[in-house]
């Protein structure tokens, strides 16, 4: 009865304000639109239309709809047109009652003041809210999503400064500011600046020299080509791409499992920059590549940036956890999508309309209905050709083994029976508690202490091999042990290892050990290795000397009055001491450990090389029995005793075989992989329907929403055109079309923009991921439509794009700080110098090793791993190793890459851990940080290396080490002062000393 | 005063904003060399807290259990839970009702109930403000520890220590701001990722500090250097930084690095100092549980916690229990046992709690510290068992559990919220973290809503778009 009444008052101002809406407005023009339609519609959506529509709108009012509007809700009409004091809906605007939540500003409310005085008359019915920006949010009218703007290169004053038109339109906007470019950089400065922009490494010395003595324009245009020709382009763009990617090596969340076989993706990307893929190739394969490749290696791995982001793998059991782990793993796909090919924060549309951004909460749907049938998965691609590669390999390495052993046969059995000969009047060995042998397995061949390998350790030619990160760990001991006698013949792979352990015994927490312990305290040294030192004290023995292949024999006894011995070889080792007491390990929860110094594994407890034989005895052994126990070596012959007897020719016929042996089996490793090459990718499976969800509650399920992309993005058709049962590969090749087309203006915008932004340190938006209104402006719109163009004209290839930023005045600018300019614009957004950076992570690590002369050039394949994976029931731990290895010494982009794996120095130089797409790094200095880079034990042991590069190529004096340093370190000589300081620090302290200050320099790592 | 947030509504209005908003992204440069006062306009009002130490039980605390008190339980023990509607936990084994091993009794002035699982906490009981009625977004113990930590049961959001760094800066230039000591045992699940500065510059992240000789990773070189060296090698690199210096004229970003050296030396004196407890004196000791094997591990780590935060340390959490998995458990995952689980952890942590509680005041701290005891989430009033039986074991609860706080101004003795009659799920005044979260910030004079950091696309809060504050104050 009452909305009866309602009807019968609101009739007349339907009837009055209606047709003066229509003829008032000059008619909707798409361009223009009405002052309604421009300003009054998208404030009432910014701040009404949250609660006022739909088909329960608050208090009854809906105000998206002219007619429902005028006719009000419960309170009756509320808006008398041209009576805002007759209004309710001015007196609850002027009272501050609503909207509730936004507080408008005044000038708003005048709007909306202003808009009921003139009559209140309406437009576009009902309220399309994206259609015009306000100063709250984006419309449709908003600066990237516009077609690219057809701009002509600005003319200057300084004309002379221009190489190129990027320099005109940067120039335009600085003269514009009274201000100019500064003076180019000098030309050692401007290599060095090059060679860690385009490669993320120092520049040969001899190149910066050679720059230096003919700085021209074709040279260093030569300089540009032949950097980006260079393999290290790609790895070190890669790298920055990952980065966007979300690239990580596990599944992140609860389990956190390691994913060894997404690498595929990181090599595809860095082959694909380095061919030059253009660009929205580049973006479709890996939208689509399995798809589009028809399942080929390449595809599949370029598809690997679909599911390159965490994975949820404990979803729970209900219906609603399941659909709730599903809808977060899209969410996270379309986020990335969004971010990465067109700067828009699509994700933000998951539980309501974008509340910035020109995206209805349908259109976010849409986006995940295109990507439906997208799952985690693995694919496994066999390749007939590496098959047929490795049998043939395969069938070398038998041939060849059948010949080394011929070739040793005769010398082997004469060592064996000089052996025999000399043994006939030693007394027999001791007998044993345990005694492993490794010959073939892990059993001990006294007792039941048999061994468990243990992540990498593996059984090969007679001998336990230790890698670093696998041990081998026996059962609990049955009987209590308390005097006791440790035994092993080790090889060890390099002697500057420190703290592994051969044998330990130990209670199973690793609390309390006494073990064989190399090089923990002294370098190239044995001691017996305990809890917190508590029974460890310096044998003062000598220093190890023998590295693989030779092996040494090492024994530890422990008397019940604390005494504790080493020996060598059969012989003491050092002198005896006196330890604190003799700590007796209890049965059942003692075990042995082998290659680990104690439990928990990780650290620098892991030894690296051979284990030949180990024993065990419950007392403590004289020396004689050691002595005996040694020359009881048994079969085993070592490697100076065979080549001994071997003849010059036979050496070297040995030397190749075995030679040819090592590349074989690196070899028959790689083929092993790619013959069944398994990659982490896209389980491609019919997409199920997609529904929007209201508020984005999976429980809650709005219509069936089809596969498209979003209106605004302008250019493009954002229908797909496909029914409703189309398959994942149609749904993602049309999106990847969609994303790609050449009429999208902001795909070519995000990535120009994007590539500027690692040239420059800022985009020229500095918000790469986010173009809309939440990100930054351009500093300079026209140039980011002119370099958009370009980038389309030069058919989306990259390298050209480089190459005219690299060779812009603007690029090759001096970097010194000007008063003048600071005054300005001191944050640089106009580009009147060019800003200094400090290096990458990366970039730091990278440059260390290739400073040092240890970089592994090494490309592709699985990551090197420099953490311990330690899987415990349900959790995935990652801890840290640090070992001197080759294999970890490769360029850091080759890092398996696992989250929540961090690593000291990455970490404190703002390496971010993989868990979101990260367009931009932080920058930041810390005492962390400082501490990092003093102590670290990789600037260490690269400090070493190149104390020890700079003795050898330079040799005496100091000075010239000095002069050799700087030219490495900085690509320049030092001045006088600098050389006499240098050279006074290597007399002093090594030239170690010096190296490890050059790398803690301003100079190194900050880029000018 | 300038808020980032206020920057990017200027931005809109043309370059000069966002030339204004880069500069001060830049100043990531001085972050944490010059910088200690933390954002501008922070705190936005007069903060009751000024530090905080949050002891984190790993696994789940069975509130049940401890801290809160359902005699209903004694009456259902045996019994079926009377529901129609299927628990949704995490091993899916719903068992009979138990009640609770350890006899619950009225403490202190305040009265609150507090069973004998904590005898000595029980003690302090007046000065607790106990929430009773928690609850989680989730029941795994990885996604839940996040949540505690960060609002999110994701990686890559920062945790609750990051945020106040960031708002806050620090009170000392030689120590980190947010600093975390695990249990001896090992880390929580997540590992490091609880600890993250996510997004936040990595200044902000939480730093581990360990016993032993290294006690925050790289503090000091890897190896012995030579005698001397180490001297020299930092006077020859702060002539070298020098005169570059003076080639290349005033730059911050130089000047930055210089300072991070100085400030790295003075780090590499206060860590060793701080952690060295051997001047505290034996009556100090004894009340953290030094002299006890079962208390030595935790009550280390509540006494440096104390000595971290009088020297200036923003943020202190510590963490009781390692790894969920393995056997016997070394954590509050009391899925097998609850009466000796529990009694096995309480003892590591019961002492040097109440002791931390007890020194904290004695020595007036208490005023402006915050004390956090939290849980990430609690556990199930039937067993884990057969349908027809009553086990031993609890399984995870995410709809109802207790953590308390003490100090910083709250109304201490009180309890809020509660939860149903059996203690499964939060009946009145139910708690999520989000609102947990914004009542901390409160307490640090810090407006939740207003501490924002924008990362691809939106600015981040620690309570999202959520947060209430508790009305927990005096």
């Amino acid at each position: 009865m009452l909305r009866h009444w309602y009807f019968w008052v609101l009739l007349p101002l339907v009837f009055t304000a209606a047709p003066r809406a229509n003829c008032g407005a000059e008619g909707p023009d798409e361009a223009g639109g009405s002052e309604f339609d421009r300003r009054v519609a998208p404030l009432l959506a910014a701040v009404c239309l949250d609660c006022h529509q739909g088909p329960q709108p608050e208090g009854g009012l809906d105000l998206s709809r002219r007619e429902a509007a005028l006719a009000g809700g419960d309170s009756g009409p509320p808006i008398v047109a041209g009576k805002p004091a007759e209004s309710l809906m001015w007196q609850r605007i002027e009272s501050g009652e609503m909207p509730p939540k936004h507080k408008l500003s005044d000038s708003e409310k005048q709007l909306l003041r202003g808009w009921i005085e003139r009559g209140a008359r309406w437009g576009a019915d009902p309220i399309d809210p994206f259609r015009f920006g306000t100063a709250r949010r984006a419309g449709r009218d908003w600066w990237s999503l516009q077609p690219l703007a057809q701009v002509a290169v600005p003319e200057v004053r300084h004309a002379d400064r221009v190489r190129n038109p990027i320099d005109a339109f940067l120039l335009q906007a600085l003269e514009a500011q009274g201000l100019e470019f500064s003076p180019d950089a000098e030309p050692r400065v401007l290599v060095r600046r090059l060679s860690f922009d385009l490669l993320g490494l120092p520049p040969d010395p001899e190149e910066v020299e050679r720059f230096r003595r003919q700085p021209t324009e074709e040279a260093y245009s030569q300089l540009v080509d032949r950097l980006l020709d260079s393999p290290h382009y790609g790895e070190r763009w890669g790298r920055h791409w990952l980065d966007v990617a979300r690239f990580g090596e596990s599944d992140g969340f609860e389990r956190n499992n390691p994913r060894h076989t997404l690498w595929p993706y990181r090599d595809w990307v860095i082959q694909a920059l380095n061919e030059d893929l253009p660009y929205d190739q580049f973006a479709r394969w890996q939208i689509a590549g399995d798809v589009l490749s028809g399942g080929s290696a390449d595809g599949l791995a370029a598809a690997g940036f679909l599911v390159a982001g965490v994975h949820n793998t404990v979803v729970g059991s209900s219906e609603s956890m399941r659909r709730q782990a599903r809808e977060d793993e899209l969410e996270e796909i379309v986020g990335t999508l969004g971010q990465t090919f067109l700067g828009l924060t699509f994700n933000c549309g998951r539980c309501h309309d974008h509340k910035f951004d020109p995206i209805q909460q349908a259109e976010y749907y849409r986006l995940t209905a295109a990507i439906g049938g997208v799952n985690h998965g693995e694919r496994e691609v066999p390749s007939p050709e590496a098959r047929e590669q490795l049998l043939a390999v395969r069938r070398e390495l038998g041939q060849l083994a059948e010949s080394i052993r011929r070739l040793e046969q005769p010398a082997r059995r004469q060592v064996l029976e000089d052996r025999q000969a000399g043994r006939a009047s030693a007394p027999p060995p001791p007998a044993a508690l345990a005694h492993w042998e490794f010959d073939g397995d892990l059993r001990d061949s006294i007792g039941s202490l048999h061994g468990k390998p243990v992540a990498g350790a593996r059984l090969a030619d007679g001998a336990l091999l230790l890698d670093g990160t696998g041990y081998v760990e026996t059962p609990p001991l049955a009987n209590d042990l308390g005097e006791k006698t440790l035994e092993a013949w080790v090889e060890l792979d390099n002697l500057d290892q420190r703290g592994g352990a051969a044998i330990s015994v130990q209670t199973r927490d690793g609390n309390l050990f006494d073990a064989i312990v190399f090089g923990e305290r002294e370098a190239r040294h044995w001691m017996a290795g305990s809890e917190f030192f508590r029974r460890t004290a310096s044998f003062e023995g000598t220093e190890e000397h023998r590295a693989s292949p030779q092996s040494v024999h090492v024994a530890i006894v422990y008397q019940r009055d604390g005494t504790i011995r080493g020996y060598r070889d059969g012989v003491p080792y050092g002198k005896s001491y006196q330890s604190a007491g003799l700590r007796d390990f209890s049965a059942g929860t003692t075990n042995v450990v082998f290659g680990l110094r104690h439990a928990p594994p990780g650290g620098n407890k892991h030894l690296t090389g051979k284990l030949l034989r180990a024993r065990l005895y419950d007392r403590a052994l004289s020396a004689e029995q050691i002595a005996a126990s040694h020359a009881s070596a048994g079969g085993h012959v070592t490697e100076a005793e065979l080549v001994e007897r071997l003849g010059a020719e036979e050496r070297a016929e040995r030397q190749a075989l075995r030679e040819r042996r090592k590349q074989l089996l690196d070899r028959e490793q790689q083929l092993a992989m790619l013959e069944k090459l398994r990659i982490y990718t896209v389980d491609s499976r019919q997409p199920p329907a997609t529904y929007l969800l209201h508020r984005g509650n999976v429980m809650d399920r709005g219509e069936v929403v089809e596969p498209g992309g979003v209106a605004a993005v302008s250019g493009v058709d954002a229908e797909f055109h496909l029914p409703p049962d189309a398959t994942d590969a149609e749904r993602r090749k049309r999106l990847a079309m969609w994303i790609t087309d050449r009429k999208n203006g902001l795909f070519a915008r995000v990535i120009v923009n994007r590539v500027w932004h690692y040239h420059f340190g800022t985009g020229l938006v500095e918000t790469p991921n986010d173009l809309g209104f939440n990100g930054g402006r351009p500093s300079h719109p026209e140039l980011l439509d002119w370099l958009a163009a370009r980038l389309i004209q030069d058919g989306y290839r990259l390298k050209p794009l480089h190459r005219l930023i690299v060779q812009s005045t603007a690029w090759r600018q001096a970097s010194a700080w000007r008063a003048d300019a600071h005054r300005v614009d001191a944050g640089n957004r106009l580009l009147w110098r060019f800003s200094p950076r400090r290096m990458e992570a990366e970039v730091v690590r990278d440059s260390m090793l290739q400073i040092s002369g240890r970089l592994n050039p090494r490309r592709g394949g699985p990551g090197f791993q420099d953490v311990t994976i330690t899987p415990n029931n349900g959790t995935t731990y990652y801890d840290p190793i640090d070992r001197e290895d080759e294999a970890l010494n490769r360029r850091t982009v080759y890092r398996f890459w696992p989250r929540g794996g961090r690593s000291a120095l990455l970490d404190t130089f703002d390496c971010p851990d993989p868990s979101t797409t990260a367009p931009r790094r932080s920058a930041t200095t810390t005492p962390l940080q400082a501490l990092s880079l003093l102590n670290n034990p990789l600037v260490l042991r690269m400090s070493d290396h190149l104390g020890r590069r700079l003795e050898r190529e330079a040799g005496q004096p100091p000075e010239a080490q000095v002069e050799r340093a700087f030219d490495l370190v900085y690509n320049r000589p030092p001045d006088d002062e600098e050389l006499r300081l240098a050279a006074e620090l290597i007399r002093q302290h090594g030239a170690s000393t010096l190296a490890r200050a050059l790398f803690n320099s301003n100079e190194f790592v900050i880029i000018e | 005063m300038l808020h980032r947030r206020d920057l990017f509504d200027l931005s809109a209005r043309g370059l000069g904003a966002t030339a204004l908003l880069s500069l001060l992204e830049l100043d990531g440069w001085l972050a944490a060399a010059e910088r200690t006062t933390g954002e501008a306009g922070f705190p936005n009002f007069a903060p009751r807290a000024r530090r905080a130490v949050q002891i984190c039980l790993v696994g789940g605390l069975s509130h049940l259990d401890s801290f809160d008190y359902k005699p209903e339980l004694a009456r259902y023990h045996g019994k079926s839970l009377d529901s129609q509607e299927q628990p949704d936990i995490f091993f899916g084994k719903v068992g009979l009702i138990r009640q609770s091993d350890w006899q619950f009794r009225q403490r202190g002035e305040s009265g609150l109930w507090i069973s004998d699982l904590f005898p000595q906490v029980a003690e302090v009981a007046d000065d607790l403000t106990i929430i009773r009625s928690m609850v989680s977004d989730s029941a795994n113990h990885t996604p839940a520890l996040f949540v505690a930590n960060s609002g999110f049961q994701f990686n890559g959001f920062p945790s609750v220590g990051s945020w106040l760094s960031y708002g806050l800066g620090s009170e000392t230039q030689s120590l980190p701001t947010y600093v975390v000591l695990p249990d001896q045992r090992g880390g929580p699940n997540g590992g490091a990722s609880n600890w993250s500065s996510g997004f936040l510059p990595a200044q902000h992240q939480g730093v581990v500090l360990q016993g032993g000789p290294q006690p925050v990773r790289d503090l000091f070189p890897a190896r012995e250097l030579g005698a001397g060296s180490e001297a020299a090698t930092r006077e020859f690199l702060q002539r070298l930084n020098e005169r570059h210096r003076q080639r290349t004229g005033p730059e911050q970003a130089l000047a930055a690095r210089i300072r991070s050296y100085e400030l790295a030396a003075e780090m590499q004196l206060s860590v060793p100092e701080v952690s060295d407890l051997a001047g505290e004196p034996e009556s100090i000791r004894r009340m953290y549980g030094l002299d006890q094997e079962a208390t030595a591990d935790a009550g280390r780590r509540c006494l440096l916690a104390r000595r971290l935060l009088e020297q200036g340390v923003r943020f202190v959490q510590i963490y009781s229990g390692g790894p969920i998995a393995g056997s016997p458990r070394a954590s509050w995952d009391a899925h097998e046992n609850v009466l000796e689980n529990h009694s096995a952890e309480a003892a590591r942590i019961d002492r040097p709690v109440a002791g931390l509680l007890r020194d904290l005041k004695q020595r007036g701290m208490l005023d402006d510290t915050l004390v956090l005891f939290t849980t990430e989430f609690g556990r199930t009033p039937f067993t884990q068992s057969e349908a027809d039986q009553v086990g031993t074991g609890r399984d995870h609860n995410r709809y109802g559990f207790s953590v308390w706080m003490a100090g910083a101004g709250l109304r201490p003795g009180i309890s809020y919220g509660t939860t149903d009659e059996i203690g499964w799920k939060a009946a009145d005044k139910p708690v999520p973290w989000h609102d947990l979260h914004a009542t901390l910030l409160h307490l640090f004079g810090i407006d939740h809503e207003r501490l924002t950091y924008y990362h691809n696309g939106i600015q981040r809060r620690l309570t999202n778009v959520h947060g209430h504050v508790l009305p927990l104050c005096t």
